[in-house]
C-alpha cells in the first residue's frame, strides 16, 4: 500500500503487544537504498527508554502495519537494542 | 547520499539535470509494507511543462529512482523523471 510519508507524522506507535511507544516525529530515509530505515519518536514511553533521551529512532523493519496507528514488533527489552541504533 | 531526516527535504527546490528548475518538493510516495521510496511528489514551477510528467492534481510525480542527488536542492535526472 501506498502513503505520502507527511502522513505518517503525529501518529502514535504501538507494540502488537499493547504498549504505547511514541510518537512519529520525522522519518530517516536512507536515499542511496531508496528506502524509509527509521522512525524518530518524541513523547517516548518513559518506562521503555532513558528518561533523560529526548527521543529514539525506531528501526523500519519493526514495523508491522500503519493504518490509524503504527503498530511495531515488540521486542525484547527494546530501549537497549534501541540505543545500539 | 545517506540518512537524512524527512522533514529536511520539505520545500526543497528539485532541479533537473540539465540545470532547469523543476519545482519545490511537496511530499514522498512510500510502500508501507517494503519502507520504499516510491515517488517525489513535486509542486511545479511556473514555467515547467507539465505535460511531460506524471502529475496528480496540481503536482508531478517523479519516480525516486530518478533521484541523482540531494544536497541544497535536489536533482533528479531529466530523462529518467519523465512520464515514458
Amino acid at each position: 500500500m501506498h502513503a505520502e510519508l507527511t502522513s505518517l507524522f503525529g501518529l502514535n506507535v504501538y507494540t502488537d503487544k499493547g504498549l504505547y511507544v511514541g510518537n512519529v516525529n520525522d522519518v530517516v530515509i536512507e536515499t542511496a537504498d531508496r528506502l524509509v530505515t527509521g522512525l524518530a519518536l518524541t513523547k517516548v514511553n518513559q518506562e521503555l527508554f532513558d528518561v533523560s533521551r529526548e527521543g529514539v529512532i525506531l528501526p523500519y523493519r519493526w514495523v508491522l502495519a500503519i493504518g490509524d496507528i503504527v503498530l511495531v514488533k515488540q521486542v525484547n527489552r527494546l530501549a537497549k537494542k534501541d540505543e545500539s541504533e | 547520499m545517506a540518512k537524512i531526516f524527512a522533514k529536511n527535504l520539505s520545500k526543497k527546490n528539485v532541479m533537473s539535470s540539465d540545470g532547469s528548475i523543476l519545482g519545490a518538493l511537496y511530499n514522498v510516495v512510500i510502500d508501507i509494507r517494503t519502507g520504499e521510496l516510491i515517488n517525489l511528489v513535486v509542486k511545479p514551477d511556473m514555467s515547467v511543462d507539465r505535460s511531460l510528467y506524471r502529475s496528480e492534481g496540481n503536482y508531478m510525480l517523479i519516480p525516486f529512482g530518478a533521484v541523482r542527488a540531494i544536497k541544497d536542492v535536489m536533482v533528479v535526472d531529466k530523462i529518467e523523471a519523465l512520464n515514458r
